[in-house]
């Protein structure tokens, strides 16, 4: 094996392929900037599958795109324009409330959780646009930010997927190695079996919050790029509709597979973007459709149905 | 020694006494036996001792240790293992898997943020996975996944998590329960090389030949109290437990 | 002094009357089925659509007498061909496949009836306002509240009634209660709880279709209309304690009065019941009639 093992090829091609994402994506019909929208959106599936491997399914995960996203935009707003303070306020804070917030919900079954989840979700969206308006412009959302810059660069165009995909590769790299550890082991074990896993002697709880806090920094990163991307902050990244698309692209992908939730993102704003123009608003009506589907005859989502073709047509070549 | 002490223990669900004032010692390194008619209160007494039903009244100590009011895991860490009923295991998971996330558990302790460290290259947490997979016979199918496994063959994986930790103090909840005899004679025999190893076991069975094979002392529950205790020839032929398991009339 | 604060009981009282509408038959479902069902405030706003168009057309009595009845029957279908399959699924599952069909739902409401609220006309004999001071002595001047809201408290007080006679006194109901207390007892005495969930879901779901005629003509008639109820519901469960029905009523005016009293100060009145949520889950877990040993 050497130095050269699977891993490191397979990280070189997730490198090569999100980083030469722009030259081919242009020849297949998508608009500029989709391909960093598909990006960020990665990175925020890909911190939720780390989450969705211990079978704790959050509805609320758009509270911590959200809060960073606003932590971010207020940042650039009030004290400068450079990204770096803007990003690691924005990542701190929305961490502060994941780790609160995974106290108040994990400490029952999965079913409280999702439930819960959904509703504190939905506490951090009524807030923005209640008590907190004066901050954070109300329904209007938070406009009139200057454009970002980075040691004086402007962050727009390539600038933004660039460092979008830096992000994404180091995300993903470190997901990798998430996975693949005893920690990884340990949140795998917690969905296969809680009780057992108790009784080898593991703090059950620590694990659940740690996926749960580790998920919301990857959240946390996306949000904040989103701003950056768009120097504008929409109520919507805190509406139960962000978290609600976080899950249906997740689980279309394939679940605890880290490409699939990937692959799920990038399907999805692609599917917008092209079904939308025939189907105009009924295109969500059609993800609802296959998204039922999906989770009725293929739990495990494009990654299993891909799987499963292969296994068919190597049986197949064999016969 | 005795390296478990249950003092007093009484506990009751509404109107229901399940254990009423239970006295039992465990000496290091032999195998009791918990036995007694269904309702008798040895699974309450089993939940017990491992945190998952809080007592009235009375008190557990584990190695001079007092046992009450910790979590599952706590207890787990100071080495006592269980092996439950329907057999507790990670189905979705290969045999090594299971077994590796034990030993891990038994290395770094109830959590460690080790994030970036490599399974793969833990050569040793593996090699002491293996070598536990083989005590219990289960080395041919190291990478198969554990929901595929026959009963039995769960058992011994739920046996083998167990010995990952090296506990002192082994629980076993009706080890050989729905087992064919074929299965039930080789998780004797695997009983006993286990115990052999200087451990300490209790068993709450409801075979007799299983009881008998391998107990060095039997406690007979019934109706939540303890009516006899001794080595198995005492037992055997004690009225009160013929009483107990069969009514008066046969006594 | 004495007004305010009983216009702000009235007020709880109707806000409760409407979580409770919708929270009984979310209760209910999780109770007996296990299931979390995700549908639930669509099924709610399926009603309130087939409301407004069945009392357009052929007034509201129409209304009253065709809405539930269609909504058990949508219940009874969905519990058959899609719920069903999911009972053997782990819990995310059953949650995800709930989710989308609400998503499926609400985006065919959205195609067929656009995105904007349908005005929903109240009956004739809805309208108008109450004088309470007249019938209440201790009010003191003139203290009026439109009259519908109380139609709105006394639907809501004899479906509670009605439900919980029919849990108590009929052969259906004591089975179902066993079933919510520990459904093992029920294999155990040899009675096949599974044709019983279909009836659950569909009673459930028929609930949910008379809160979506009676909330109709105080609330916004649009496609956000279920996810804007869902959460609150939710929280109403939680409360309550999950799959306790005595929870659900109480936790229910819980938060219809905490929203009611308020009112004076906006910004709190929005997340004042996330903040209730916080405190009763702090302290209490399991919510406030949870039961130890459920779900934990």
């Amino acid at each position: 094996m050497g130095i050269i093992n699977r891993g490191t090829i397979h990280l070189t091609v997730f490198a090569l392929i999100v980083l030469t994402f722009p030259f081919w994506f242009e020849y297949t019909g998508g608009y500029a900037g989709l391909d960093t929208k598909i990006i960020i959106w990665a990175i925020f599936a890909l911190g939720f599958d780390l989450l969705l491997i211990t079978g704790y399914l959050s509805f609320g995960h758009a509270a911590f795109f959200g809060i960073s996203a606003y932590a971010t935009g207020l940042m650039l707003l009030h004290y400068s324009s450079n990204i770096i303070e803007a990003m690691i306020v924005g990542v701190v804070v929305s961490t502060i409330a994941a780790v609160i917030i995974g106290f108040l919900t994990l400490r029952r079954t999965g079913i409280y959780f999702s439930v819960l989840t959904l509703a504190f979700g939905e506490m951090f969206h009524t807030a923005a646009v209640s008590i907190f308006s004066g901050l954070t412009g109300g329904e209007n959302g938070l406009t009139g930010l200057p454009t970002p810059t980075l040691f004086g660069e402007k962050m727009q165009g390539s600038n933004v997927f660039y460092l979008c995909a830096i992000f994404l590769i180091i995300g993903f790299y470190l997901a990798r190695r998430i996975t693949r550890s005893p920690f990884g082991l340990m949140l795998k074990s917690l969905k296969s079996n809680q009780t057992r896993l108790e009784y080898i002697g593991i703090n059950v709880q620590f694990y659940k919050n740690s996926a749960f806090v580790l998920s919301s920094i990857y959240a946390a990163v996306a949000g904040s790029l989103m701003v950056i991307y768009e120097p504008y902050v929409a109520t919507e990244f805190l509406e139960w509709k962000t978290s609600g698309t976080l899950v249906i692209m997740s689980v279309m992908g394939g679940v605890g597979t880290l490409f699939g939730p990937m692959i799920g993102a990038a399907f999805m704003l692609y599917f917008e973007n092209v079904a939308s123009v025939f189907l105009e608003e009924q295109w969500l009506l059609a993800l609802g459709i296959m998204f039922m589907a999906i989770v009725v005859y293929l739990p495990g989502g494009f990654v299993d149905g891909y799987k499963r073709m292969m296994r068919h047509w190597v049986k197949k070549n064999q016969a | 020694m005795a390296i478990l002490v249950v003092n007093n223990i009484s506990k009751h669900f509404g109107g229901l006494q399940a254990l009423f004032k239970v006295n039992i010692s465990v000496e290091a390194g032999t195998t009791h036996s918990l036995i007694g008619p269904n309702g008798a209160g040895k699974s309450t007494l089993l939940n017990v001792l491992t945190g998952q039903i809080e007592p009235n009244e009375g008190s557990v100590v584990f190695k001079d240790r007092p046992l009450l009011n910790i979590t599952p895991h706590k207890i787990n860490q100071l080495g006592i293992a269980r092996v439950f009923q329907t057999p507790a295991i990670f189905p979705e998971m290969v045999l090594l898997e299971n077994v590796m996330a034990a030993v891990f558990a038994s290395r770094d302790g109830a959590y460690k943020f080790n994030l970036l460290e490599s399974r793969r290259h833990a050569q040793s947490v593996a090699n002491f996975a293996i070598e536990i997979l083989e005590q219990v016979g289960l080395q041919h199918k190291i990478r198969s996944e554990a929901r595929f496994l026959s009963r039995g063959d769960k058992r011994r994986l739920e046996l083998a998590i167990c010995l990952a930790h090296k506990p002192s103090l082994l629980l076993l909840d009706e080890p050989t329960a729905g087992m064919a005899r074929h299965e039930t004679e080789s998780t004797i025999e695997l009983l006993r090389s286990i115990s052999k190893k200087n451990m300490t076991i209790v068993i709450v069975e409801h075979d007799m030949n299983v009881v008998f094979a391998l107990s060095d002392t039997i406690t007979v529950l019934s109706q939540g109290q303890v009516i006899a205790e001794g080595i198995p020839d005492h037992v055997r032929g004690n009225p009160a437990v013929i009483e107990a398991y069969l009514g008066k009339e046969h006594a | 002094m004495v007004n305010q604060i009983f216009l702000q009981i009235v007020t709880g009282l109707q806000l409760g009357a409407i979580y409770v509408l919708i929270a009984l038959g979310l209760t209910l479902i999780f109770g007996t089925l296990g299931v979390v069902n995700f549908t639930h405030g669509a099924l709610f706003m399926l009603g309130a659509f087939s409301a407004v168009i069945i009392s357009g057309n052929y007034g509201f009595v129409a209304a009253i007498i065709i809405v539930p009845p269609f909504l058990f029957f949508f219940g009874v279908l969905m519990e058959r061909f899609i719920v069903r399959f999911f009972y053997d699924r782990p819990h995310t599952d059953q949650i995800l496949v709930t989710f989308g069909f609400a998503i499926v739902i609400q985006e065919t409401l959205k195609w067929i009836f656009g995105s904007n609220n349908i005005p929903f006309k109240m009956p004739a004999w809805g309208r108008g306002i109450l004088k309470l001071h007249e019938y209440v002595p201790f009010l003191d001047g003139f203290v009026a509240y439109p009259k519908w809201r109380f139609i709105l408290i006394t639907v809501s007080f004899f479906t509670v009634i009605a439900l919980f006679a029919l849990l108590q006194f009929t052969r259906f109901g004591m089975v179902i209660r066993a079933g919510m207390n520990d459904s093992e007892i029920l294999s155990f005495l040899g009675i096949n709880i599974t044709r019983r969930f279909t009836l659950v879901f569909g009673l459930g779901s028929m609930i949910a279709g008379l809160a979506g005629v009676f909330a109709g003509p105080v609330t916004n008639v649009d496609p956000g209309l279920g996810m804007f109820y869902l959460v609150p519901s939710f929280l109403v469960v939680v409360i309550g304690g999950m799959g306790s029905l005595p929870g659900a009523v109480l936790a229910s005016f819980l938060l219809g009065m905490a929203q009611s009293f308020t009112v004076s100060f906006a910004g709190l009145q929005a997340i004042v019941v996330y903040i209730v949520a916080v405190v009763v889950l702090l302290f209490m877990p399991r919510g406030l009639l949870g039961k130890k040993g459920v779900l934990d």
